[in-house]
């Protein structure tokens, strides 16, 4: 095969290799073995949700049995997606806030952000004064958990939206009201014989997205640092070269903190260091994959090992004892891959077993001596390690990462003047954006695809944003990419525009900001929901676009969808399947503009939409300057007044 | 308009102002015309160091016009803006040499006009050691003399070098500012053309001290951001043509202070609307940090007043 065609990732090229060598097949092999794919299931109109069909529609058969079109099918098919995606982010989310309904002052689950936590029990109206913090832990815990499931009413988090956002959802209609009803909602609505209105569906999966944004991943992202700390900027590396040739290397895979925080303890545990070298190791090494990866680093600066496509080849390096993960995005093949090697490939979660693995469950109760345990495990396998099939590959990166949007506003404030403004608000961002110095600020998320040669879309619409002036934020295995190929680097700068290098001179940022894991995207809500708020505008009305180069979960399709719905511009790299219906396109990719004031746009070009997306900002800053000037004559007007 | 248009805008202005004018001298005079600067070794300083060819005709100053034109690019990109505000700069410069080159006396006290070598050479050492904490460049229209002259006393007693241009000279005579080179408060001229006079000091300080190449641009522009502790404050209604040279000041690496309502930029263009805390505002966002000795006498105090002649009538 040409790796070439797989990834641009060297290390992965010198890992393909050496698997073919192995005899291990990896993803790469699979997609080839693939050759094409099926074209009904491609445009998304082959339907299979009852006993009947399976169905699929083509010139002369152009209804399922049931009567369903295409428009139906397609549109059932994508709002299955988005509770798919609504669904694991959401149990996610469930999880954290059963750990913080778990948090005690002497156990293994503390609160690290007290303020935090007192800003949100305000915002929920929980009362604060002359509390315990655990007393007040619990019952926000208690009203989280109720916004999955709760029988009246809609979700608490949507008043945060900047007010004209606010009536657009009430408008039309897609408040989210509970998480678990609207997955659920969805379900049903998609059975046979029940919704038949392709516009009804996607604004169904308009409404449960939302409930994945503004509230599962919102609430995954506050608990997560409620529990276990507000990310601060640190210093990291990136790439399999973080691997260490004598040490105990753990890769920790998968989602949640929960589980991945005991770990990182447990890994500095010093009787597990001891018995390390007792097994011949200099010490343990830990080092992070996907978003649980994204999570320690973002908190402890624990190293990228690499993101979701590299999964498998971390395994060939034969320098791994364990392969620790939770939930989502693992690869079931891991089981096979660690066969060939003494890597021990444990699976810890209910919710995800996988056959062939070493399943050691981890359970909130007794958090601390699960991950003890498990670790204690990876160590001992040290002594199985086969010298003569280790190959760590050299490449790394180094990255600066940690930025929250707390963080975030921390640097800002090295660029405010005091005798002019006050600390710790979005104004700086702002006020780029308005002179134009920013030209805009996109987020570039979303994971890896067998589609697509893996990481080649990310860094090239990255590279083409910041070299335009235009702030790049990212999540997940987007960051991951970033991060490896050094834009997370503050000497990145040189390859960013005169307007953004000075900026991140200014502020000392890199041109690419790390806010985390998937449902750290909803950092990115709040950053923009914030600055809409401060402009006294709406998200719609901003220079701000979102992207996902290499997308493939159903997680990815309801960010995309909770991103649009907010009011910014969702661009895919990757053509989801919904192409079957003519009518899907038109209303994904046209209509929702005047709904939502934001649409889809699609191009497997990552070099041709990185060119649409920055076209598209310019575009969109005639419309935003227009704004700023009117709100400017009208502070005038009012200081005139005055 | 947005900000960059509002640049470009300026500098198109600047550019066909020079052309005009460059058009009439020659027309006038021919283009072997002589042109310089007096008592300089440095031809026309700006366009010497950025382009590292000396003027010595008015046919020359066609070519450096070529020059301006090409640093205007109306690409939205903060790199395009600050060139255009450099393009301001050198036609600014080309202009006021075509007055050099034509007029008997172009500047007339209490206006200096062109700041020679020899001035720039004896405020070096004060600027190097920090006896000079800072440059001033004070500009356009305050609301009332008063004002000007508190901001600009100000400005004085912390020993910065203070340079006026536009209606805030006659506002700072008006209210009694002494000034002169000795006293740090030089008085350039009314239009707004004028204040390239002091950048040709910051870029000649850069040439001199620096040891810079002339044509070096992008070297020229680390020095005098890094080593000349100059800012502006703009008061009164903007033109077009001003916020151009402010965009010339901010590629320099100076900020502008102003008490319009402009479309900010953190560190390099801001608004302060409340004059008795420009002074403090300026002095923070160009960095400039004054080792303070009060001494409580009843008379200002600093090294500005040095060179101060106590005449009979006082």
């Amino acid at each position: 095969m040409d790796k070439k065609m797989m990834t641009i990732d060297l290390n992965s090229h010198v890992l393909l290799d050496k698997a073919e060598k192995d005899g291990v097949e990896t993803m790469y092999d699979r997609k080839q073995g693939f050759k094409s794919q099926c074209g009904f299931g491609l445009q998304g109109n082959c339907c299979r949700i009852c006993g009947m069909g399976p169905c699929r529609i083509t010139p002369k058969t152009p209804r399922g049995i049931c009567g369903a079109d295409e428009h139906v099918i397609v549109g059932r098919n994508f709002a299955r997606m988005v509770a798919g995606g609504t669904a694991a982010h959401s149990d996610h989310a469930r999880d954290i806030a059963h750990t913080m309904a778990l948090s005690s002052r002497d156990g293994n689950y503390k609160i690290r952000d007290e303020e935090k936590l007192i800003i949100l029990a305000k915002e929920w109206d929980v009362e604060t004064e002359g509390r315990d913090i655990y007393d007040i832990a619990h019952e926000v815990a208690d009203v989280a958990l109720m916004e999955f499931g709760k029988p009246h009413g809609v979700a608490r988090f949507l008043k945060n939206a900047p007010e004209p956002r606010q009536k657009i959802w009430k408008d039309l209609g897609i408040e989210p009201r509970a998480i678990d009803r609207e997955i659920a909602t969805i379900m049903h609505s998609t059975h046979i014989g029940c919704t038949g209105d392709i516009d009804s569906l996607i604004h169904m999966s308009l409404r449960t997205a939302l409930a994945d944004g503004w509230v599962g991943s919102m609430i995954g992202t506050r608990f997560s640092d409620i529990l276990f700390g507000t990310p601060t900027v640190r210093e990291t590396e990136a790439n399999l070269g973080v691997l260490e040739d004598n040490k105990v290397n753990i890769i920790l895979h998968g989602h949640e903190p929960s589980l991945s925080e005991m770990i990182v303890l447990a890994s500095e545990d010093p009787e597990l260091v001891a018995l390390a070298k007792e097994m011949g190791a200099d010490g343990i090494n830990l080092a992070g994959m996907c978003c649980t990866g994204n999570e320690v680093t973002m908190r402890h600066g624990v190293k990228t090992a690499g993101d979701f496509h590299q999964q498998e080849l971390a395994i060939v390096t034969g320098a791994v004892e364990a392969m620790i993960v939770d939930v989502q995005c693992i690869f079931p093949a891991l089981a096979k891959v660690a066969d060939c090697y003494h890597t021990k490939f444990i699976t810890t979660s209910p919710k995800a077993k996988i056959a062939g693995s070493t399943y050691m469950e981890f359970s909130e109760e007794t958090a601390y001596a699960d991950g003890y345990k498990i670790v204690k495990e990876a160590v001992l396998n040290f002594k199985n390690r086969d010298k003569e099939k280790v190959l760590i590959p050299e490449l790394k990166s180094k990255a600066t990462v940690g930025y929250s949007a707390d963080a975030i506003l921390g640097q800002l404030d090295r660029v405010v003047n005091s005798h002019i403004d006050p600390a710790g608000t979005l104004k700086p961002l702002a006020d780029c954006l308005k002179s134009g110095v920013l030209r805009g600020a996109v987020g570039v998320v979303g994971c890896n695809n067998a589609k697509g040669v893996s990481n080649l879309a990310h860094v090239t619409i990255m590279k083409e944003l910041i070299k335009n002036d235009i702030l790049v934020v990212t999540t997940g295995c987007g960051a991951s990419a970033a991060a490896k190929f050094g834009l997370m680097t503050k000497e990145a700068r040189k390859l960013a525009g005169k307007g953004l290098a000075t900026v991140c001179d200014l502020v000392d940022i890199p041109p690419v900001l790390h806010l985390g894991s998937c449902v750290d995207c909803s950092r990115i809500l709040d950053v923009v929901g914030g600055t809409a708020k401060l402009l006294d505008m709406d998200m719609s009305d901003l220079p701000v676009a979102g992207v996902a180069p290499e997308w493939m979960s159903e997680k990815a399709v309801a960010i995309g969808s909770y991103v649009v719905a907010s009011g910014i511009d969702t661009y895919l790299g990757v053509m989801p399947p919904v192409t079957g219906s003519s009518r899907a396109v038109e209303i994904l990719c046209g209509e929702l503009q005047d709904m939502v004031g934001a649409k889809f746009t699609v191009n497997e070009n990552p070099q041709e939409l990185a060119q649409i997306i920055i076209q598209d900002i310019e575009k969109k800053r005639v419309h935003f300057e227009n704004l700023v000037e009117e709100r400017m004559n009208e502070k005038v007007e009012a200081g005139a007044e005055a | 308009m947005n900000l960059y248009n509002i640049i470009f805008t300026g500098s198109e202005q600047a550019l066909a102002a020079a052309k005009g004018m460059l058009a009439e001298a020659i027309e006038k005079n021919g283009r072997d015309h002589k042109v310089a600067f007096p008592d300089t070794a440095y031809s026309l300083p700006c366009i010497y160091a950025a382009t590292g060819q000396k003027m010595n005709t008015l046919g020359d100053l066609e070519g450096a016009l070529t020059v301006v034109e090409s640093l205007i690019n109306r690409t939205h990109l903060l790199e395009h803006a600050l060139n255009s505000g450099l393009a301001t700069a050198l036609a600014a410069e080309v202009i006021e040499a075509i007055k050099y080159a034509t007029m008997e006396e172009p500047y007339q006290a209490p206006c200096a006009g062109h700041v020679s070598d020899p001035i720039i050479r004896s405020l070096g050492v004060p600027l190097v050691t920090g006896d000079i904490p800072g440059v001033a460049v004070v500009l356009g229209e305050c609301p009332d003399a008063e004002t000007a002259a508190k901001v600009i006393k100000d400005y004085q007693s912390k020993g910065l070098l203070t340079f006026l241009v536009g209606k805030v000279i006659d506002q700072a005579i008006e209210a009694g500012v002494k000034m002169s080179v000795e006293l740090r408060v030089i008085p350039l001229g009314y239009d707004v053309t004028s204040v390239i006079h002091v950048v040709s000091v910051a870029i000649r300080a850069a040439l001199i001290f620096g040891g810079l190449t002339p044509g070096d641009l992008s070297g020229l522009l680390e020095y005098t951001s890094k080593r000349v502790p100059a800012f502006v404050n703009a008061f009164g209604p903007l033109s077009e043509l001003v916020v151009s040279a402010g965009a010339g000041a901010i590629a320099l690496g100076f900020p502008v202070i102003t008490d319009q309502t402009v479309l900010e930029v953190p560190m390099n263009l801001l608004t302060q609307k409340d004059y008795d805390k420009v002074v403090a505002t300026s002095l923070e966002a160009r960095n400039i940090k004054i080792k303070i000795t009060e001494i409580p006498i009843p008379v200002a105090f600093a090294a500005a007043f040095e060179g101060e002649r106590i005449r009979k009538a006082d």
